[in-house]
């Protein structure tokens, strides 16, 4: 299930980036992938991660475009293996999921989603992604501007 | 300092001179040398054009935005307008790289001062004299230089006070005239650490100098430890690039114009053999040409050689003031290693400056090692948070999953790194030269990087580790990793190619970073140094410039130029 309100809300809030209309269509897949990939623990809060994606997608992050259509049709076919039945990769068990995916790490499609995952956990929230700050708190990074001593234990507790 | 309304463009209200009329300098390149040049050839009364490729950011453009930093390019080239290519022997067919790029370096008025480090470490007296000291080494370029560090150390102190670098005096600093300006900045949990490590281990931790301002100095704003220093521009000015702390004082003399987004591509000559104007492409892309009595090249070591390259004429085939042979060749870009440390506590050292202590030493050659070479160690963390999430774990760890999720958060807050910098022979065959199949956006000839460390530089980047490992082991970590040294292929120190020296045929400037060739041209900037150093080139760089300065100066006024 996905966690943005409705496909529908994804196409209007992304503009139009590299098609919106693409991303939306495959969105499931994808945001499960992504899922995987930035599973918190116990939290299930939106990180806004395929906002971010669809912006990089169609500006700096151009180039994963094509891994990523590429390996979507084999992620298809890699959950069918699983589970005949199923539409779509998202709608696997989450350990199948997990297993079709550790299938495929060493592939561009995986890198390209783990690339953008990440950037979309942690880079800055103006790009869509890391929505109220949470990757920064799962990591313990500030994000504030400016900091005074002291700034860590081992200075805070000099000899 | 004046504003204008668009980032990018040049201040309202600032002196314009024509292309046409002929001033008294031009100076290419804005960045580490080229500011201090622009201001110290205007404040002595001279008619300065600064003509900077770049465009002209304000504190208020820069941003702590590390996907816009890091993968959109944001201070840099981009590199599908600007390829650079790279192979590792004259023998290799030269690639494309795209990320990194093979020579990476910011563009932007203030250059790569307004996203490095600001480790600010002078050379020392053994530096100039390594040669005389050591002996030849053979296959390599080893030279000394034509000064002596008692030369220089007037300058350095010039930039320690007009620039603004805080410290204070530790292990091994060579002979200073003056006091650091101001202390240095506040320790960080990695700094003390490295402190407690290094007097275990019976060796001596020093306060790193630092080009940042601990204190306000010279009406600029301190530093308020947010902790984007590597790969940022200051927002609040508090790290000396030369956008903070040279360019406005140039501006404000009125007789020094800097001239944004005008990408020189050839340094013209008259029959005399004397340089005549500069020609470049406006913002706009069209053709101009700016006249000037002489020129000083500060484009850094790979783009004052491509210029150089580009500017052949029947006079000078083999390229502008090239008749020695050596524009472009013996690059040197130091080493770089680094180990990584677990924590019990959290060290947060996301936070403030990324290096507040040093250890040197091992700074000199050492013959037992079986090695030419030496470096400095500071403690630092320098990975941003996707940086991190990308590759800032151990290893072993997984790249994905609960357990990644896991490990991030706990590992962000309580890592550290130590890091080794350390010496490059200067080698012949390392170059920077014109690749002769890419092109760039302008169509001309894309940067190609051939290089190939020489073992001894891997075999003290080596031991660096070695020593990086030890002293995160003796300050206590709960675990310790790091990636293997590997052979380079990114050029970001651009060092030596066009050294100075007091032999034409072995040297492109002699003592006084006048060309050998061309009577008014001067190059000053990383192209110039004889041997590597110990890493942080940027001090080292603004003390050549501001000694060049007044050489230059004192010509000009006698009429020798």
């Amino acid at each position: 299930m996905s966690t943005l309100s409705s496909r529908r809300d994804f196409v209007a809030r992304s503009g139009t980036m590299v098609g919106g209309a693409w991303l939306a269509v495959h969105l499931p897949a994808i945001e499960a992938a992504a899922r995987h990939a930035r599973r918190a623990l116990g939290r299930h809060a939106p990180f806004g991660v395929i906002y971010f994606m669809d912006k990089a997608l169609g500006t700096f992050g151009a180039q994963f475009l094509q891994p990523i259509r590429g390996g979507l049709p084999d992620l298809l076919k890699a959950a069918r293996a699983k589970n005949p039945a199923v539409r779509g990769f998202a709608e696997l068990s989450f350990e199948q999921q997990t297993d079709v995916l550790r299938g495929m790490e060493q592939t561009p499609f995986f890198g390209a989603v783990r690339f953008l995952t990440v950037a979309g956990m942690f880079g800055d929230p103006s790009y869509g992604g890391n929505q109220d700050r949470i990757g920064w708190q799962l990591i313990g990074f500030d994000g504030g501007h400016a900091h005074q001593p002291p700034f860590g234990y081992y200075d805070a507790n000099q000899r | 300092m004046p504003t204008s309304g668009k980032a990018g463009s040049a201040p309202a209200g600032g002196v314009r001179f024509q292309t046409r009329s002929e001033v008294d300098f031009v100076v290419v390149g804005s960045g580490a040398a080229g500011g201090v040049l622009a201001k110290e050839l205007s404040s002595a009364g001279f008619s300065v054009v600064v003509l900077e490729q770049g465009p002209y950011l304000r504190p208020g453009d820069f941003r702590h935005d590390e996907v816009g930093g890091f993968f959109n390019f944001d201070l840099l080239p981009k590199p599908n307008e600007f390829p650079s290519t790279f192979r590792q022997t004259e023998q290799d067919e030269a690639t494309v790289q795209a990320f990194p790029p093979s020579v990476l370096y910011a563009k932007l008025v203030g250059g790569s001062s307004v996203h490095f480090t600001a480790n600010y470490w002078r050379f020392r007296p053994t530096d100039f004299v390594e040669r005389s000291r050591i002996g030849a080494i053979e296959g390599t370029g080893f030279a000394d230089w034509p000064i002596p560090y008692a030369d220089l150390e007037p300058y350095y102190t010039k930039v320690d006070w007009e620039v603004g670098v805080s410290g204070a005096p530790g292990f091994g600093e060579p002979p200073r005239s003056r006091p650091y300006p101001i202390p240095p900045l506040p320790v960080k949990s990695s700094g003390v650490l490295l402190e407690r490590a290094a007097l275990k281990l019976g060796l001596h931790p020093s306060p790193a100098p630092m080009a940042i301002l601990s204190r306000p100095h010279n009406n600029r704003a301190s530093c308020i430890h947010c902790g984007f220093c590597m790969f940022f521009g200051c927002e609040v000015g508090a790290k000396s690039s030369s956008l903070a702390s040279m360019i406005p004082v140039a501006e404000a003399t009125g007789r020094c114009e800097i001239r944004p987004e005008a990408t020189v591509f050839r340094i013209e000559t008259n029959t005399a053999g004397r340089v005549t104007q500069v020609l470049y492409w406006d913002k706009d892309g069209r053709e101009q040409a700016q006249r000037a009595r002489a020129v000083v090249l500060s484009a850094n070591g790979a783009e004052t050689a491509r210029l150089l390259l580009l500017s052949e004429s029947s006079r000078f085939p083999g390229g502008l003031a090239n008749s020695s042979g050596k524009v472009g060749k013996y690059l040197m870009l130091n080493g770089y290693c680094t180990a990584y440390g677990y924590f019990e506590h959290p060290l947060n050292e996301y936070k403030s400056v990324q290096v507040t202590r040093v250890v040197m030493d091992y700074y000199d050659t050492d013959p037992a090692r079986g090695c030419y070479g030496g470096g400095g160690i500071d403690a630092r963390f320098d990975t941003y948070p996707v940086m991190f999430g990308l590759g800032g774990l151990p290893g072993d760890a997984p790249q994905w999953g609960p357990e990644y999720k896991r490990m991030l958060a706990e590992y962000y807050t309580h890592t550290m790194a130590v890091a080794g910098h350390s010496t490059s022979l200067p080698l012949e065959s390392n170059s920077i030269s014109l690749d002769p199949n890419v092109r760039d956006k302008y169509g001309r000839p894309a940067l190609r990087l051939t290089y190939k460390d020489h073992p001894d530089d891997l075999k003290i980047l080596r031991f660096f580790q070695d020593r990086c490992k030890e002293l995160l082991d003796a300050a206590g970590a709960r675990r310790v990793w790091a990636n293997p040294v590997q052979e380079q292929n990114v050029a970001v120190h651009l060092l030596g190619t066009c050294r100075m020296g007091d032999h034409p045929a072995e040297s492109v400037v002699d003592k006084y970073h006048r060309a050998h060739d061309v009577r008014n041209l001067f190059i000053c900037d990383g192209s110039s140094f004889v041997t590597s150093g110990r890493g942080q080139p940027t001090m080292t760089i603004q003390a050549l410039a501001f000694r060049a300065a007044d050489h230059i100066i004192q010509f000009a006024r006698r009429g020798e130029i």
